[in-house]
């Protein structure tokens, strides 16, 4: 009988077991990445203290097989024809006005915007995170609700430098991985910034985050929402990708 | 001859008032052109000494990584600073200029800042550190306290800008920036003494300890930002030195020498890392067979030798164990072997790794070097290797001008290049508009007082034919009294040598009187730019002795040669006809 009792008890533990943080973030990486091309277009709308509200819109094209994006701004109207190519290694900013391209860096603003040139690539969190671990080395994951939801709270720390933020927690909804919250941190500890992931859409068996919602934690009343709709995944015309495309809008 | 003299001054005289309205137009000339100049050399002496210095220092030595220009660190910091010291025998001052783009939220204010770094271990001459002094001129606090590590960060800043933030001394300031890796970092500065900024450019900014912002930035022990080096005579030395220093920073071929481990054992090993551009690429591909594939830009090669030695295969991880420079310790590295090369192709000791993921590790860990000992693979000038392997950095040529310098920069963001530029540039290319601006002053200052003592010198010139006219019955006189041409030129001459010697004293007296009464005006120039003409919210004038020697010797020696000419007429007039002149 007592075999029978530890039996169960050991199998009770496995189901209620909380997942390894690296599983987890594969998940995550699975859920999000897509194969195919993407279009769609992209509105945020920015809110700072003491300046009122301002909206950005764009379209964005994106082709992962060769690491490539384009961003072509719609709005508002002094930033409307300008854009921003991604090939590869090279990120150009392109001005409508002089006709001109300049390299940038992926650190660089977008459009005037928060949004930042790396904010739009695709790295996979497993490349740039791995499981933040307490002094007994135990995973620092926990069970948690997030409102209603049950969901996983785990902390993970860079394993490159060249992330935005050293260290992150999330909340992932248990039953199906997708992200509802992140808090970002800076390397003095300090929270910088929270985002909630507030309306996901299925686009060919991959989740993407339609609507999401930046609060500036370091600059109170800061806050962004991101909204993508329009969202497209019919392959592209490999023109697009191009400093000539870019230049042709301008026509 | 005393008798001439005393003639010349007798005559000086005889018309009070002509010759004293006449002393005051050479007399107000005077003092125009030693203010003036004095203005313009304290322009000058303004810019050089207080601004290009903070700006880009009269010889600049510059790094950017991976082609970002904003990233400007370089690794082996003590070799460049030894490489500086023995180049430049006079150097007064080697500054690493830090600065980062901030956001600052003091008390329920916010406001973007520029943290920049003050190396205190950086004394300089006295002159270095009485400008020092005067740029820092405290207004509450303490400028010593920036050095005291029990207080967090502590940071000085402008009264204006303390007064916008709403933070007095003992107050914290948080600050947002990026660090040097791009990662968003905060910190909290705690606000140890307001200044009274001696120009505009030092209005923006926060000031703190170079340890304290390096550390806050990221930067390792042995990193160094840009250098700004102070000379002490730039406008001499500055192109020479510059060059002299672009020849000592020419790079080695980068290698790390250590040992590998995998599988079979641990055999000593030199790393090399090959350019990924693509010459270099198809280069390497001309000289190596990989098995497999062709070279891209991400591969590890290393030769069959090795591999049947180790006994590993491609997709092997190996270890790389190799001595530092900077400490008394080994660290290891995995590599990824990705390829390997036919038999005889590369060297048994090397490993051929792209230069992205070689200066990864060089630079995170700079290694020691190793002299020359056959376990680890020199590069002979014949070595095939040597036109593909990465060198320790990439030293960019020397920019003659502003252009070549954009040019320059928009090159190394173009090219993306790995590793770290490093290029050396003089104020002449990297505060040329600073330095345009003094050229155009002087020029400005030069033409306005030409124009002014060309119409002092019609005066002068006027004046004469006029006293030669009234004076012609005179000259007759002496003439017929057996006076000698010459003595008759000479008294004129004479007469105009002392009005303008004591005129221009008296134009030098006023002048210096003029420039320490108008400096004592306070001017209220924030957020213009004829602020960066003002020390301490003050015109600034810098009279140099010499120059006004020579000035009040050139008055006199163009007064004089004005005068020769009336003064001549005068001599050579017929004794009997200057007799019988009635006017």
């Amino acid at each position: 009988m007592k075999k029978m009792y530890l039996l169960l008890f050991t199998i009770t533990c496995a189901v209620n077991a909380v997942p390894k943080i690296d599983e987890l973030l594969e998940n995550i990486d699975k859920r999000y990445s897509m194969a195919n091309d993407v279009k769609a277009n992209v509105k945020i709308t920015q809110q700072k203290t003491g300046q009122g509200a301002k909206k950005f819109e764009m379209i964005y094209y994106r082709r992962d097989a060769t690491n490539s994006f384009l961003i072509v701004m719609t709005d508002p109207a002094v930033e409307k024809g300008n854009g921003y190519l991604r090939v590869d290694d090279n990120f150009w900013m392109y001005r409508r006005n002089t006709r001109t391209f300049q390299h940038i860096n992926r650190d660089e603003s977008i459009g005037g915007s928060d949004a930042r040139g790396d904010d739009f690539e695709s790295r996979k969190l497993m490349e740039m995170y791995s499981p933040a671990k307490d002094s007994s080395g135990k995973e620092l994951i926990i069970e948690d609700t997030l409102g209603q939801i049950k969901v996983y709270k785990f902390e993970i720390k860079a394993k490159v430098n060249d992330v935005d933020y050293p260290k992150k927690i999330y909340w992932v909804r248990r039953d199906n991985n997708l992200i509802l919250k992140e808090e970002s941190y800076a390397l003095s500890g300090t929270l910088m910034q929270t985002s909630y992931f507030l309306k996901y859409a299925e686009i060919k068996k991959a989740m993407v985050p339609v609507k999401q919602l930046f609060i500036d934690e370091f600059e109170k009343g800061n806050k962004s929402v991101l909204e993508i709709s329009g969202i497209s995944t019919e392959k592209l015309d490999n023109t697009i990708f191009t400093k000539a495309y870019l230049e042709s809008l301008s026509k | 001859m005393n008798v001439v003299v005393k003639i010349g001054l007798r005559n000086l005289l005889r018309q009070k008032r002509r010759s004293v309205l006449l002393g005051i137009a050479i007399a107000f000339g005077t003092a125009i052109l030693i203010m003036a100049h004095g203005f313009a050399h304290g322009i000058s002496d303004n810019l050089f000494n207080r601004i290009v210095v903070y700006v880009s220092g009269h010889v600049g030595v510059v790094f950017s990584e991976n082609g970002n220009l904003f990233k400007q660190i370089f690794h082996d910091g003590q070799r460049v600073k030894e490489i500086v010291k023995k180049e430049i025998p006079d150097v007064v001052k080697i500054e690493e200029g830090i600065g980062i783009f901030c956001r600052a939220i003091g008390n329920g204010k916010s406001d973007n800042v520029v943290m920049i770094g003050i190396d205190l271990s950086q004394l300089g001459d006295e002159k270095t550190q009485q400008q020092d002094a005067d740029n820092f001129k405290m207004t509450e606090g303490s400028f010593e306290d920036l050095s005291n590590e029990s207080i967090e960060n502590p940071v000085i800043l402008a009264k204006e800008k303390a007064a916008y933030l709403n933070v007095k001394k003992g107050d914290i300031i948080r600050v947002r920036y990026r660090n040097v890796t791009g990662q968003d970092q905060a910190a909290r500065l705690t606000v140890v003494g307001t200044f009274l900024p001696a120009n505009m450019f030092m209005s923006a900014p926060v000031f703190l300890e170079l340890t304290d912002l390096k550390r806050l930035l990221g930067y390792g022990p042995n990193d160094i930002g840009q250098l700004f080096i102070t000379i002490k005579n730039p406008k001499k030395d500055a192109v020479l030195y510059a060059e002299k220093l672009q020849e000592a920073l020419r790079p080695e071929p980068a290698r790390i020498d250590g040992y590998i481990s995998a599988g079979k054992g641990s055999v000593p090993v030199t790393v090399f890392g090959y350019k990924t551009d693509t010459l270099s690429v198809a280069a390497l591909n001309n000289k190596l067979s990989a098995t497999g594939k062709k070279a891209g830009k991400s591969e590890c090669f290393i030769g069959d030798s090795l591999s049947s030695v180790l006994g590993i295969a491609p997709g092997s991880n190996v270890a790389l164990s190799y001595r530092l420079k900077y400490a008394d310790s080994i660290v290891s590295s995995q590599i990824k072997i990705t390829s390997l090369t036919q038999k005889g192709v590369l060297p048994g000791n090397v490993i051929l790794l792209n230069d992205e993921d070689f200066y990864k590790i060089f630079y995170s860990n700079w290694p020691a070097a190793v002299k020359d000992n056959p376990k680890w693979h020199r590069l002979s000038e014949s070595d095939p290797l040597k036109e593909i392997v990465a060198a320790e950095w990439t030293l960019f040529p020397r920019a003659k001008s502003t252009e070549e310098l954009a040019k320059l920069q928009k090159e190394i963001a173009r090219k993306k290049i790995r590793g770290t530029s490093v290029d050396v540039r003089t104020m002449y290319e990297s505060a040329s508009s600073v330095l345009s601006l003094e050229y155009a002053l002087h020029m400005i200052t030069l033409v306005a007082v030409l124009v002014l003592f060309f119409i002092i010198l019609i005066g002068v010139v006027n004046t004469l034919r006029m006293t030669v006219k009234e004076r012609t019955r005179e000259i007759g006189t002496v003439r017929a009294i057996g006076m000698q041409k010459s003595d008759v030129q000479l008294s004129f001459i004479l007469e105009t040598f002392f009005l303008t010697l004591f005129s221009s004293l008296a134009g030098t007296v006023a002048a210096f009187l003029a420039m320490k009464g108008l400096s004592m005006f306070k001017i209220d120039a924030e957020g213009n730019p004829i602020g960066m003409m003002l020390v301490n919210e003050r015109l600034y004038f810098v009279p140099v002795f010499t120059s006004v020697v020579f000035f009040i010797c050139l008055i006199m020696v163009i007064a004089v040669g004005t005068a020769f000419f009336p003064a001549k007429k005068a001599a050579n007039l017929s004794a009997a006809e200057a007799l019988r002149h009635f006017d």
